[in-house]
């Protein structure tokens, strides 16, 4: 059975990640109006935001946060930002199966089919894909695209773990990782203690794990980690201004970063185009996240 | 070596709209406009991925940490990295300068092809630590023991909070351009109205300039703004004298704003050719009195053999011909901007109107400088 829901405005980010929270006590999901933990598999329900335009000083405060130089141009991960409210509604929505906090992001692909203006107004629509086993519990995707008119000009899959089982790696995970660990390094970043608030500010994601050290020891981290997303833009901003006009770029996140923290970012280019890169430790090596990045024709 | 002059040409040029202060441009740093405003060139010409042989721009404005300006927007932009870029500082001559820099390279064969520009903001403004924390500091940081350390942390008082603004005035006189400028415009009795309607034309002229369509392959939106914000189409001589004077008349001094009518005509006798041998007349705006100041001052007898040397006057510039798509008084003026905005516009001015075409550039900046350009359509 499939559900469409529409909205006008963007729904409240506080109420859902309050709706998020409530959902890890136990027992609390069998609540009528508390999301997680009912349903057995993700729910066909696609929810729609329309007449979307961008607030200009939002936008500045995000690509200060990143690392984007200020354009009229939207930097790739920003329609992210612009859905995660709907992300996180699908997730806290009382048919989901699990809780969203306590879910792993493992990977983000977003494919740009052209340059958004930030005077465009977008629509998005935004679902999830079905459960599928993974070495070390089950995955979902959480899909959106964001259209200019009838024109599909972004597309992204976000790629969840529901953890369970201690399995190994994923195929050619092993692989990624050597891979990533050779990349020749090109700058470090040293990323500030509060840099979890910084970016919570500015894209409304304030998981508790990114917040605080305090908040993150609740949920098993010794300290507040990065987000994943700001260190895919962060890494999109270093490669900013060589990138296509339309491309895909596809992100994995390894080893969550422990603030503060000292970085190494790595990148390589291949002749056709294509470029590698890899955020790693910058004394053990050890990768936090590889990507790659493709152009489109 | 190469011991011959090559002739340089322009190639054309692009720039974002002037925004006001606080303006939709608050939060834009200065390499946030000059990146872009590069990557608009890119654009125009196709030089994605190309290396230059420099790039050189400036601003009169900067924090500290931007002392790479320029190199960090050519990083920033789609030039390769390759490509070498310095910063040059001279007031409201940067852009100009700059331009001329890169000019001589390429003259003397040490350069192809380069890019000039500046840029700046007073949103963004550099704040620095009040001077009397920054000394306690510095203290603290050259004592050795405790004890020292502490006699200087001491002095800290809550109001050295308060933090160094970039001031509008000149180091050596304590006076800022506009008081210098109302100096001479007494001096050389160039009253309001005179000045109101210098300025009421400079608007009007670039507003025709953005209606016909003759800017639209020179300026490049950015954030949102699509026309130079100060520009009041509607101005008129008897709205602006409704408006305060800023300025007052303070007491006498040489006004500081006149170097410009000195530098005019020692490069008119180096080129050997007439202040009237020229098409098209790019005099800075400054202020309306500072460019009609100048232009009085070229044709006074006095002034040009007691003060220039000459033994005739050097005439009278056809006003017809003179900022002819506006001036810096209707687009705004962000100091090390200005020089770009001029040359790039000329150059468009002169290539259209044909072969032989020649204007000529005259700025003024802080610190009694100024700084003249001759160009010639190739």
């Amino acid at each position: 059975m499939s559900e469409e829901r529409s909205y006008d405005s963007p729904p409240g980010m506080l109420a859902l990640f309050a709706r998020a929270g409530v959902g890890l006590v136990p027992g609390a999901s069998k609540l009528p109006f508390i999301g997680g933990g009912r349903g057995k598999e993700i729910p066909s329900l696609t929810l729609r935001l329309s007449d979307l335009s961008i607030d200009r000083d939002k936008l500045t405060a995000y690509s200060r946060v990143c690392g984007f130089q200020l354009s009229d141009i939207l930097p790739a991960t920003y329609p992210h930002i612009l859905a995660f409210p709907l992300h996180l509604s699908l997730m806290t929505d009382t048919s989901f199966p699990f809780p969203a906090i306590g879910l792993v992001h493992i990977s983000n692909q977003i494919t740009q089919r052209r340059p958004i203006r930030a005077d465009e107004t977008l629509a998005l629509r935004v679902w999830a894909t079905k459960l599928e086993p993974h070495p070390r519990g089950k995955k979902f995707s959480i899909r959106t695209e964001a259209s200019v008119g009838d024109e599909v000009v972004w597309e992204e899959v976000s790629t969840n773990l529901r953890r369970g089982g201690e399995g190994g790696p994923a195929p050619g995970e092993r692989e990624r990782q050597r891979q990533a660990e050779e990349l020749p390094a090109a700058a470090t970043w040293r990323l500030p203690g509060d840099l979890g608030r910084r970016y919570g500010s500015v894209s409304g994601d304030i998981n508790p794990i990114h917040m605080h050290s305090l908040s993150a020891r609740l949920f098993g981290f010794p300290s507040a980690i990065a987000h994943g997303m700001w260190t895919k833009a962060r890494c999109l901003a270093a490669l900013a201004n060589r990138l296509p006009e339309a491309f895909t770029v596809e992100a994995s996140f390894r080893r969550p970063i422990l603030l503060p923290a000292t970085v190494e970012f790595a990148e390589a280019w291949a002749e056709d185009g294509t470029a590698r890169f890899a955020v790693r430790d910058a004394k053990k090596g050890t990768p936090h996240l590889d990507g790659s990045l493709k152009p489109q024709a | 070596m190469n011991s011959t002059v090559r002739r340089v040409a322009v190639l054309g040029g692009s720039r974002i709209p002037f925004a006001r202060q606080n303006g939709p441009y608050a939060r834009a740093s200065n390499q946030d406009m000059m990146t872009t405003a590069l990557n608009a060139v890119v654009e125009k010409f196709g030089l994605a991925g190309e290396r230059l042989d420099e790039v050189a721009a400036g601003a009169v404005l900067k924090h500290s940490r931007d002392f790479n300006l320029s190199r960090e927007s050519v990083l920033g932009s789609k030039l390769a990295p390759e490509t070498p870029a310095y910063d040059v500082q001279q007031a409201c001559g940067t852009g100009l300068e700059a331009t001329i820099l890169v000019a001589n390279k390429i003259a003397l064969g040490q350069a192809d092809v380069a890019v000039a520009g500046g840029v700046d903001t007073t949103s963004d403004a550099p704040l620095a630590l009040n001077e009397d924390l920054r000394e306690i500091l510095l203290e603290v940081n050259r004592t050795k023991s405790n004890a020292g350390r502490l006699r200087a942390l001491a002095k800290l008082r809550p109001q050295q909070l308060v933090p160094e603004i970039p001031r509008n005035a000149e180091p050596r006189t304590g006076l800022s351009m506009g008081e210098h400028c109302a100096i001479m415009a007494r001096e050389w009795g160039v009253g309001r109205e005179e000045q109101d309607e210098l300025a009421v034309r400079s608007h009007r002229k670039l507003a025709e300039a953005y209606d016909s369509g003759w800017l639209d392959d020179v300026v490049v939106p950015f954030l949102g703004l699509e026309r130079d914000q100060n520009l009041r189409p509607d101005a008129s001589v008897e709205r602006l004298a409704q408006l305060k004077p800023v300025f007052d008349y303070v007491h006498k001094r040489e006004g500081l704003l006149m170097a410009p009518a000195y530098a005019m005509p020692r490069m008119l006798q180096r080129a050997g050719i007439k202040l009237q041998d020229f098409d098209f007349y790019e005099i800075h705006e400054a202020f309306a009195a500072q460019v009609l100041c100048t232009l009085k001052a070229w044709e006074d007898e006095r002034f040009c053999s007691e003060r220039l040397g000459l033994d005739e006057p050097l005439g009278s510039v056809d006003r017809d011909k003179l900022n002819v798509h506006g001036g810096s008084l209707g687009a705004g003026h962000p100091f090390g901007a200005t020089g770009g905005r001029i040359v790039a516009g000329l150059a468009k001015l002169l290539s259209e109107n044909g072969s032989g075409r020649r204007g000529v550039i005259s700025i003024c900046a802080a610190g009694g400088l100024g700084v003249t350009a001759i160009m010639e359509a190739a």
